[in-house]
């Protein structure tokens, strides 16, 4: 019985070795790809609350709802503003670069162009919706602490084949324990143009996902926007929903 | 060449009374109040009575109720409905009518939309607006559009107003792959003149039936739009002969900052008038065939939020050489008095009568409140124009839109001939 216990305890240690030394084993890109993962849900439905500050000052504040698939350059989505009543019933669709926007009481999405995308506060839906793996290599991985957690430091170079990605360079912190990004620096290279600051994860739908993510401006970090779900779902769509035709036809609904 | 003085101050208060929705879009309700001071001068019986100032104040309250209602998964009924009330309709100081405000209402939008197939095929029936163009200040690919209702002020150069009055008929939309085909039948819908007026606050009549089909396809980056339309006549036409048009339209991005369109559509025959002598007041009708519509432009944005849009503009059905020159000549002899006859420099509307035509706005945010737009259109052949600059507040629940325009243009010019000299507007807007 006692060499049971101890062969189930090797065997355990062994489990537990293996799998550690599979986690060590694997190459930053592969580390890469296990961030993306547990925090990945396709399909994803959600209402989100987007609170835009300049210091403490609260400058503006909306409220979306929509779905999205697939990351990065890949992504797409579908998203209606639903306050301030200013802007509510302007429907967006993002496929990947190309943006339409329509507007309340008009029938024909008009077309935007990326920079103009960059420049408005959807443009933080980028930072969320970035596939670190997907859009960009490996150029370096170094271990470090970051506010008393010890994280993975990647520092990723945009792929040759996704040159249309936003951002050219990220540098990423992931808690090594959790593989949870805690913090991300977003830059054409030279220039950072986004600090995002990842918090509040929480479970859902099997994934690891942080609910909450704060973006301050390269230029001005005093000016920052945080990105809150409120609701999140799963909805699977055709992809033709992601059509610039159907937009006038969809009617937003709260995730399920 | 005594020219209409019109120096006009409107103050429009927008007062959205959007309900609490329990779902998206469920309810929204905009009212919006116009006060308009004028100053016009008005020949007191022509056309050789003397010309005199009068002023008065024209009070407008127009609103609109929107709902959409999903009924089931896939199914859900949306709506528009608009309504004003007029204190002066005839908006000239002039005919001020005694004690009367004229009401109107109209049905703009009431259709049922299902999904057959979710995200695939979708069919709706009942009144819709249709507008596949992507031009901001000439939209060719409009093909039937019956132009905004109302007299909101049209702040920013914009060829589509606030709100238009939609048509009764059905659509059917198949989205495969990257191309999506679509086809709107609309009815010819008249009861006679006891129908007519008693509809007369829900719909105007439909004279005519018309079969719009579009095919859009994605090549790459670029959005290619196809579409032909078989009428009879044209909006409020009583031609029952089949006319054939067609268009097509590109929209795509070249790099991150800049977005590009072009467009063209054109009628197998059209009806025009045309002035066969300026100085005797004498006109005729011409027909027209295939006399393309086209439009083509870009927007640029910079990293400081500043925006640049230039549009070109082509009329093949207007005027130019001895034809515009005699349609100049014809209208300025009209505005003098010399004689009575149709307005053919309005007849495809306001500033509207020759070939070539230019637009550019640039627009720009000064904080995070305030914006600032710019824009001219000008007519090409005869350097005259149209400008306007605007301001813009915005707070979450309301904006003010403040705006000058100016006509500017010697009275040789198509601009130079409009009876609007200048004009401020001041809007706000209140959402609840």
């Amino acid at each position: 019985m006692k060499k049971m216990h101890r062969a189930s305890l090797l065997l355990a240690a062994l489990v537990l070795l293996g799998g550690a030394s599979g986690l060590y084993a694997a190459s930053p890109g592969e580390l890469l790809a296990q961030v993306d993962a547990r925090r990945y849900v396709p399909d994803l439905s959600f209402v989100m609350r987007m609170t835009s500050f300049d210091g403490d000052k609260q400058v503006e504040s909306n409220t979306l709802w929509g779905f999205v698939k697939g990351t990065g350059t890949e992504n797409r989505s579908l998203i209606a503003f639903a306050d301030p009543a200013s802007v509510k019933g302007r429907k967006m669709l993002m496929d990947g670069n190309i943006v339409y926007l329509l507007f309340p009481k008009t029938t024909n999405p008009i077309r935007l162009s990326p920079l103009q995308v960059l420049l408005g506060q959807a443009s933080n839906g980028d930072v969320v919706r970035t596939g670190f793996a997907q859009d960009y290599d490996v150029a370096s991985l170094a271990e470090t602490d970051r506010e008393g957690v010890h994280c993975y430091q990647f520092t990723l170079a945009v792929k040759e084949d996704r040159k249309d990605a936003s951002y050219r360079r990220i540098v990423l912190w992931v808690e090594k324990e959790t593989l949870r990004p805690v913090y991300a620096e977003f830059s054409t290279g030279d220039k950072l143009l986004k600090q995002a600051t990842y918090k509040d994860y929480r479970a859902a739908m099997g994934k690891d996902i942080p609910f909450a993510v704060d973006i301050r401006d390269g230029d001005n970090p005093q000016k920052h926007t945080i990105m809150e779900y409120v609701k999140v779902g799963q909805k699977a769509v055709p992809d033709t929903v992601f059509r610039r035709d159907y937009l006038p036809s969809w009617v937003p609904e709260l995730p399920r | 060449m005594k020219r209409i003085l019109l120096p006009g101050l409107l103050l429009g208060v927008l007062i959205g009374v959007a309900s609490r929705p329990s779902a998206l879009w469920a309810w929204d309700a905009q009212a919006l109040l116009d006060v308009l001071p004028t100053a016009a001068l008005v020949q007191q019986t022509p056309p050789f009575g003397p010309w005199m100032q009068t002023e008065t104040t024209e009070l407008t309250l127009q609103g609109a109720l929107s709902h959409t209602q999903p009924i089931v998964e896939g199914l859900s009924l949306s709506g528009t409905v608009w309504g004003m009330a007029d204190s002066l309709p005839s908006q000239s100081p002039l005919s001020t009518p005694a004690a009367k405000i004229d009401l109107q209402s109209r049905v703009l939008e009431m259709k049922l939309v299902w999904e057959a197939i979710p995200g695939t095929l979708i069919w709706d029936a009942g009144k819709k607006v249709i507008h596949p163009s992507s031009g901001f200040f000439r939209t060719p690919l409009n093909v039937i559009s019956h132009g905004p209702l109302g007299n909101t002020a049209n702040l920013t150069g914009s060829a589509v107003g606030t709100w238009e009055e939609g048509w009764v008929g059905t659509d059917v939309t198949l989205l495969v792959g990257s191309l999506s085909i679509a086809d709107f039948f609309s009815p010819r819908l008249e009861g006679g003149a006891a129908a007519d007026t008693a509809l007369q606050y829900l719909s105007t009549p439909q004279p005519d039936w018309q079969d719009l089909a579009r095919v859009d396809l994605r090549l790459g980056e670029a959005d290619v739009r196809l579409l032909g339309l078989l009428s009879t006549g044209g909006p409020g036409s009583g031609d029952t002969s089949v006319h054939v048009t067609a268009g097509a339209g590109l929209d795509t991005n070249i790099g991150q900052a800049v977005t590009v369109r072009a467009e063209v559509s054109a009628e197998n025959s059209q009806n025009r008038m045309v002035v066969t002598d300026s100085q005797l007041g004498t006109t005729g009708a011409q027909a027209v065939s295939w006399a393309p519509r086209a439009l083509a432009g870009f927007t640029w944005t910079n990293a400081d939020q500043l925006s640049v849009m230039a549009e070109y503009y082509y009329n093949g059905a207007g005027f130019i050489g001895d034809d515009y020159a005699r349609l100049i000549a014809y209208s300025q002899n009209l505005r003098n008095g010399s004689f009575t006859g149709p307005d053919v420099l309005d007849q495809f509307g306001d500033f509207s009568a020759a070939q070539h035509y230019g637009f550019a706005r640039v627009a720009g945010k000064i904080d995070d409140k305030l914006t600032a737009a710019g824009w001219t259109t000008v007519n090409l052949q005869d350097f005259s124009g149209l400008t306007g600059i605007v301001l813009t507040l915005s707070y979450d629940t309301w904006t003010v839109n403040a705006s000058l325009m100016d006509a500017w243009g010697n009275t040789g010019t198509e601009a130079g001939l409009s009876p609007l000299l200048w004009r401020v507007d001041m809007e706000v807007s209140l959402f609840l």
